[in-house]
């Protein structure tokens, strides 16, 4: 069929300008078939795992099975009156919260720093603040462990400032990856126009820079959150019995059994991912995060 | 230093004399503190320490660490026990294999999005892909064992069809660890991938296919060189996050595949070799920072300024 169509849109004498052809020409992308089964394979493999998790969390039985035995609320009754995942879920968030905002907050301004000011050096800087993402979580969280018991000064060992800081590490990259990336995108004579036209340097970033930059920001604040809430490997070695995050909870759930609630918390988890990426999709366009340079 | 830094300003101010740039520089440092604060205090001293630790003779019980006592021990220790090194090599080939297999799963479907010219399609594409990698990792491998465990549902369904007899091993070995890490790197192969792809001009495979090379030819001799530095990058997240996974390989491997991290956390958490355990550690970060190192001098030399 599409090809068909590129053969007529061949045949159609080019318009004036040539511009309506080469549209049509774009509009049936060839994509072979075997990249279309593969595609659609890789989707399945990617999505698959959630599905089951919200299947068991919402299954009637102990085990889920195939056909499912019935819908339940069963499982979601007993973690909104667990007392280890539900705390664990409130833990994770206002952990994730937190980090979300200072995260967002420094690296934003790092960010600005970055793109803005010329030095020697400047793309080692760079590379230097997305190092952490080439730590391994569980050599990072060892580093952090040992450094908070060597240098007691801090008082941060086994705290959730000690563990704030090991997430704002591995989330600060991202904001600073999205943001610097909406920076470039931006023309800096706007900002310069509303300098020249008597704003304060404040107030043209304020009214004239941010704007533009939102959805960048948006999208960091957005992978700030959720790495942090499902942050694993860091947090194994930097959580203690009272500062426990969902993934850890349902780790050690799992570890020696299948427990329909952690699946169920695990709904809880999966709606928060969903409904913020589906509110930061109408906000922000979402080639911001093509924009993250890991290296 | 501060010269320097203000030249882009002197654009803004225009009226501005030498001092008036000093002082905005300055400013714009302050901009620049919190962050470098954190990672100075918080990344760069406590990888310093473990460093160091890894270097001190291992005791059991140590936490503390000393510039005086400097030795190789730990690392002689590692490499001679087959039982350790023997771990590196596994988590070296296990992210090697993650990453070839996150290539040929991810590459086509970086290929649909990015061809992809309804805007709300190509959206919809881009929020499957993001929730999947933003959804906790302890889920979706709980999705795995659901699936793949030997009472799990493949199985269970296959028991009572009467296709087979006996479970089938899907989990607790190399494929289930496999299977785990590919899916918690694949999204990252395919975000750096799609951006490549769509910067490829169209214009030069459309030349291809006018002149007689049939799709693959193109895609072959065009588009998948052209995507390099996307395939390199990709493959390269992807090795990092494999080799430096712990949950992973734990709740799929089930304590049968044991790769580094697992010595690691053994080391600290239930023999309390600090030191050992530190000295683990600086192996598989030397290892993640020798692939960048590979990867950096290759995309210098054969990318350009293409990368």
């Amino acid at each position: 069929m599409s090809d068909a169509g590129a053969v007529v849109a061949e045949l159609i004498p080019p318009e004036p300008g040539g511009k309506k052809r080469r549209e049509d020409a774009i509009d049936a992308p060839e994509v072979p078939l075997l990249f279309r089964i593969i595609a659609t394979i890789t989707f399945i493999y990617l999505l698959l795992p959630v599905v089951i998790v919200v299947l068991s969390g919402l299954n009637s039985g102990n085990y889920l099975t195939f056909p499912p035995e019935g819908l339940s609320l069963r499982w979601v009754q007993s973690f909104l009156t667990s007392d280890v995942f539900l705390p664990a879920y409130l833990f994770s968030l206002r952990l994730g919260f937190s980090v979300m905002v200072v995260s967002t907050l420094f690296g934003t301004m790092a960010a600005i720093f970055l793109t803005r000011v010329r030095f020697p050096g400047r793309s080692f800087v760079r590379a230097f603040f997305m190092a952490p993402l080439l730590l391994p979580g569980l050599v990072l969280g060892l580093a952090l462990y040992v450094y908070y018991l060597n240098v007691p000064f801090f008082g941060l060992s086994r705290t959730f400032g000690g563990m704030l800081i090991g997430h704002l590490l591995v989330t600060m990259p991202f904001v600073i990856g999205t943001v610097s990336a909406a920076l470039y995108g931006f023309d800096r004579s706007l900002e310069e126009a509303a300098r020249s036209l008597g704003a304060n340097p404040l107030k043209a970033f304020m009214s004239v820079t941010l704007p533009n930059i939102k959805s960048g920001i948006t999208a960091g604040a957005l992978f700030a959150f959720i790495v942090s809430f499902g942050q694993f490997d860091l947090s194994l070695m930097l959580s203690t019995p009272n500062n426990t995050p969902l993934p850890f909870a349902m780790y050690n759930s799992l570890r020696y059994q299948f427990e329909p609630t952690a699946a169920a918390a695990g709904v809880f988890a999966i709606a928060l991912v969903v409904i913020s990426m589906v509110l930061t999709a109408r906000i922000t366009n979402l080639s911001s995060f093509g924009g993250i340079k890991f290296s | 230093m501060a010269s320097t830094a203000a030249q882009p300003q002197s654009v803004v101010v225009p009226q501005g004399g030498k001092r008036a740039h000093d002082l905005r520089a300055n400013r714009t440092v302050l901009l620049i503190i919190p962050a470098a604060f954190i990672f100075i205090v918080f990344f760069v001293a406590p990888v310093a320490v473990m460093l160091a630790m890894a270097f001190n003779p291992s005791e059991v019980g140590l936490v503390g660490f000393s510039l005086n006592d400097l030795t190789l021990e730990t690392f002689v220790r590692f490499f001679q026990k087959q039982l350790y090194w023997g771990s590196l090599v596994r988590s070296v080939w296990l992210a090697v294999l993650a990453a070839a297999i996150a290539l040929v799963l991810g590459y086509p479907l970086a290929y649909l999005v990015a061809k992809e010219q309804r805007p709300g399609r190509a959206n919809l594409y881009m929020i499957l892909i993001l929730a999947s990698m933003q959804l906790d990792l302890i889920i979706r491998m709980y999705g795995f064992m659901i699936l793949l465990g030997d009472q799990g549902l493949i199985n269970d369904s296959l028991l009572r069809a009467g296709v087979i007899g006996a479970p089938l091993p899907l989990m607790y070995n190399t494929f289930g660890v496999v299977v785990g890490m590919v899916q918690l790197a694949l999204p990252f192969m395919i975000l750096s991938l799609i951006g490549v792809i769509q910067g490829i001009n169209p214009s030069l495979e459309e030349a291809a296919r006018s002149l007689g090379a049939s799709q693959w030819k193109t895609f072959f001799s065009i588009t998948f060189p052209m995507s390099m530095p996307g395939v390199l990058a990709g493959s390269l997240l992807v090795f990092a996050i494999a080799i430096g996974s712990y949950a992973v390989p734990v709740l799929m491997g089930g304590w049968r595949v044991i790769v580094m991290p697992m010595h690691i956390y053994q080391q600290v958490n239930e023999v309390g070799n600090w030191r050992f355990g530190a000295a683990i550690a600086c192996i598989l970060f030397a290892v993640s920072l020798a692939v960048v190192f590979v990867y950096h001098r290759y995309t210098e030399k054969y990318m350009g300024g293409l990368a």
